[in-house]
């Protein structure tokens, strides 16, 4: 087929049916992506099955929305999925190769449905690449048919047919034998019939076919494909319809006279060499497995916005029911003494009821944006294999915890960090198999990715069994870096000097790999998790292996802060950074040399004006002394902020400040008030290592 | 003020044969239309927050029926002098590529269609840093209303830019 890169391409689907189609396959495919790789070797006869049915669902919906491309390589791996099913053949680690190849087209193959420009993806190598991996039964015979074998052998038509054809006739519509042959020296036959009869259906009405529909969609049909065909196009463009289509090697299409066919008796003449006899009359409700099997699903697809739409809602109500407590409490103040028990009664129990309602609404909602973190965890077996495979090392994945949910937005953020810290693993925690050999490990080195939940975290642990963290390279690479002193270097200890790993620029890698060395990667890691309220720690044995845990927030749409302002405005500082607050006047204040330190538990704290460090520029009018010290953390720097007023905990919903104003240092977003004015939330984690580097310099 | 709908048979040459729906506002002694397709809604002043060291353009952000939106002072963005809300201040909520903004003006006196054979190319009537948001001038009975072409008034998103704008604003 000929194929134009940025050419536009056509399918038969409207706008809306984009997406489903879009979304099912998407879903086919990262099932594939990580089925295929467990099905290497011995693989057990469901996933062998399951695998099967998601290629034939993909091939299904190619072929209903007219992907021809997309149809054909499904179709092929399809046959290959088959022979392994059959136990024809044995999924090795070419075929597994192959199919997962073939995988990687077919998502290409897909997008060009959304974008309608042809990718330019080619699908013929890799078809045949498939094909050659099955016995020789698609094979050309050594005596080919000749191509034009099958035009003596007239076929019988039966009077069903014959009447429609008759019918079609009546409608000015022209009825065609269309003989195809296929080139002897294709290694496809099969697939090519099957895009000649794609293309005849396209044309118009097909009535009949040798061979029989089943024998082609089984990939068993061979070099001649005889049709009758009723069209409203003429003969020319099917000709050149069906030319169009690769291997072939002639195409005869002849107009058949319905009286013609009625007395053709001396047709029992034999048929070609290898080719089947059969006629099936094909009726337009005989149409191939055209749509997906749907499974009874207990789950429905809801649309993100949505989702957020009512979160919105739930935020308005949140307010509501804030402002009616406040105004509760003004109430029982002006009624104390009057009769009014009664009025207050009620109100009361109304907003305890609202109160109720709200707080069950939004853990629904809450919990309905949560995914289980299987969804990031499907495409790392394949990663790992793929990265592994490149490393030149033997690695084996294990994953447990799939099933712990966490909130859409953690997951969409999650993704990359945590192939990043794998990658790593594979790259430089596991040992080539030589070496692991000569320190007495198994020669498949283990890589464990396990995900919990406790209280309001969510944690992700990447094990691995390499050689661990050697801390003597790092002080030295440090110190060669110029990032620190010989004398500090060593006066460190071994667990500060693998948080050294985070640094940017700091690889102890021997050599910069294709896929990781450059020294750029981990600090980036530590960074996103940061951003996300969360953190990164690493433990290591040298020798025995590593393990980095992440841990995060179970949502980012709401978190708990403290609240304080600072100059008129009010702040939402998240409490998982805030170690503790207190009054100026009982704090161990210090001033010197225009530094100002806090003494808190035997550590040294630098102090800031909140307002200050953000950038504003309005004065600070609160007295001294009436103010209040903060003392927050990150990682294990420590650093205290001075703010106006506490106002208390509170549980915050996270709304982003946008485009335009959204990058402003120092702030992560917006938070609604009780009062409906907006209060911003603080970016602890940048601040802090901020303010912090000047003070790790010093020490 | 009722506008007649012009036929345009007989245009002259170079200006747009199609009307425009627009909403009229002052920014100081100075009137300005925006395409009414861009325009969400027009509220009176809420309760701004401050954003610290935003630029002086940005007023802050505010609460839109739970919606963060960002408020650009307008005054100060077209250059002209920015004075203390009255009672006839008012936010035009208007939708962007930068997603929802809020435009503060002194006050936005109505919403009609200007036929497009009196509406003039800026050029010769709008000079410098100007040219950058306005895409045409019309004459209306008896004063000039600047057509304003919403994503050029708009700071880009990229930080650099925005800045450079400002200083050619500013110049």
């Amino acid at each position: 087929m000929a194929s134009a890169k940025g050419r536009r391409l056509q399918f038969d689907l409207d706008d809306e049916d984009v997406k489903l189609f879009c979304e099912e396959t998407e879903e086919q495919i990262e099932i594939l992506d990580s089925a295929l790789v467990q099905m290497e070797g011995e693989p057990d006869a469901d996933l062998v099955q399951q695998i099967f049915r998601a290629a034939h669902t993909l091939k299904g919906a190619s072929a209903t929305i007219g992907h021809k491309k997309m149809a054909s390589l499904t179709h092929a791996m399809e046959t290959v999925l088959d022979a392994v099913r059959t136990g024809k053949r044995k999924p090795t680690s070419e075929v597994v190769d192959a199919l997962l190849a073939g995988l990687d087209t077919l998502r290409i193959l897909a997008q060009e449905v959304t974008t309608r420009v042809d990718s330019g993806a080619e699908t013929t190598t890799l078809e045949a690449n498939l094909l050659g991996l099955l016995e020789a039964t698609e094979a050309p015979t050594a005596s080919p048919a000749p191509a034009k074998a099958a035009r003596p052998a007239e076929r019988p038509i039966p009077a069903a047919v014959r009447e429609a054809l008759a019918h079609e006739a009546q409608l000015g519509r022209s009825v065609l034998r269309v003989t195809v042959a296929i080139d002897p020296a294709c290694q496809l036959p099969s697939i090519r019939c099957f895009q000649v009869l794609q293309e005849l259906e396209e044309q118009g009405t097909v009535h009949a076919t040798w061979p029989d529909r089943a024998t082609i969609e089984n990939g068993t049909a061979e070099f001649t494909l005889e049709a009758i065909l009723t069209s409203s196009s003429d003969e020319d463009q099917v000709h050149a319809a069906i030319l169009d289509i690769t291997d072939i090697a002639g195409v005869e299409i002849a107009p058949l006279a319905i009286d013609e066919a009625e007395d053709s008796p001396a047709v029992i003449a034999a048929p070609a060499p290898g080719t089947r006899p059969q006629l099936t009359v094909v009726t337009n409700d005989a149409a191939p497995d055209k749509a997906p099997v749907h499974k009874a699903s207990q789950s429905v697809r809801i649309d993100v916005e949505r989702l957020d739409g009512l979160m919105n809602l739930v935020g308005e109500l949140v307010i509501d029911r804030t402002r009616l407590q406040q105004i509760r409490e003004q109430l029982s103040v002006v009624i104390k003494g009057a009769n009014l028990k009664e009025l207050e009664a009620n109100f009361e129990e109304t907003t305890a009821h609202l109160t109720r309602v709200t707080d069950e609404l939004q853990e629904e909602i809450m919990r309905s944006r949560m995914l289980p973190v299987r969804s990031v965890l499907t495409r790392l077996p394949r990663m790992v294999r793929d990265t592994a495979a490149k490393c030149g090392k033997k690695v084996e994945l294990v994953m447990s915890g799939e099933e712990t949910e966490l909130d859409r937005s953690v997951i969409e953020e999650i993704s990359d960090p945590l192939v990043h810290v794998l990658r790593n693993a594979v790259d430089h925690g596991i040992e080539t198999p030589e070496e692991r050999l000569a320190a007495g490990k198994p020669e498949v080195g283990m890589v464990t990715v396990r995900a919990w939940n406790q209280e309001a975290s969510i944690y992700l642990s990447i094990e691995d069994d390499g050689h661990g963290i050697d801390c003597d390279a790092i002080r030295r690479k440090a110190v060669e870096k110029g990032l620190l002193t010989r004398e500090a270097a060593d006066a460190a200890t071994d667990d500060a000097v693998r948080q050294f790993v985070f640094l940017p620029g700091l690889s102890t890698a021997k050599k910069v790999t294709d896929v990781s060395g450059r020294g750029v990667g981990m600090d980036i890691v530590r960074t996103n998790i940061e951003r996300l309220n969360g953190q990164v720690h690493v433990r290591s044995v040298l020798g025995k292996g590593s393990e980095f845990i992440i841990q995060l927030p179970l949502t980012l749409a709401t978190t708990k802060a403290l609240m304080v302002t600072s100059r008129g405005t009010v702040y939402a500082m998240p409490l998982v950074s805030v170690t503790e607050a207190l009054d100026e006047g009982a704090a161990e204040i210090h001033r010197a040399a225009g530094q100002t330190t806090l003494r808190l538990r035997d550590r040294l704290l630098p102090v800031r004006d909140l307002g200050e460090t953000l950038g504003d520029s309005r004065p600070n009018t609160e007295p001294p002394g009436s103010r209040f010290v903060v003392a927050a953390r990150h990682g294990d720097r420590h650093v205290a902020f001075m703010v106006d007023r506490l106002l208390g905990e509170q549980d915050v919903v996270v709304k982003s400040l946008g485009g335009l104003v959204g990058s402003r240092k120092g702030l992560t977003g917006a938070t609604i008030l009780g009062d409906g004015t907006l209060g911003l939330i603080i970016d602890i984690a940048g601040l802090v290592s901020e303010q912090a580097s000047s003070t790790l310099a010093a020490a | 003020m009722a506008m007649k709908l012009t036929e345009s048979t007989n245009d002259t040459a170079g200006s747009e044969a199609t009307e425009e729906h627009v909403v009229i506002f002052r920014l100081a002694d100075e009137y300005y239309a925006l395409d009414i397709q861009t325009v969400q809604e027009i509220v009176r002043m809420p309760a701004i927050t401050s954003i610290p060291g935003a630029d002086t353009w940005v007023e802050g952000v505010t609460n839109l029926r739970g919606r963060v939106v960002p408020v650009i002072d307008l005054r100060r963005r077209c250059g002209v002098e920015a004075s203390d809300p009255t009672a006839d201040t008012r936010i035009v909520v208007v939708s962007s590529s930068a997603g929802m903004v809020g435009l503060i003006v002194d006050a936005v006196t109505e919403v009609t269609r200007i036929p497009g054979d009196q509406i003039e190319p800026p050029g010769v009537l709008v000079t410098g840093a100007d040219n950058a948001y306005i895409r045409g001038v019309a004459k209306l009975e008896n004063r000039l209303v600047s057509l304003m072409d919403l994503e050029g008034v708009l700071p880009s998103l990229v930080d650099g830019e925005a800045e450079s704008a400002e200083h050619q604003l500013a110049a």
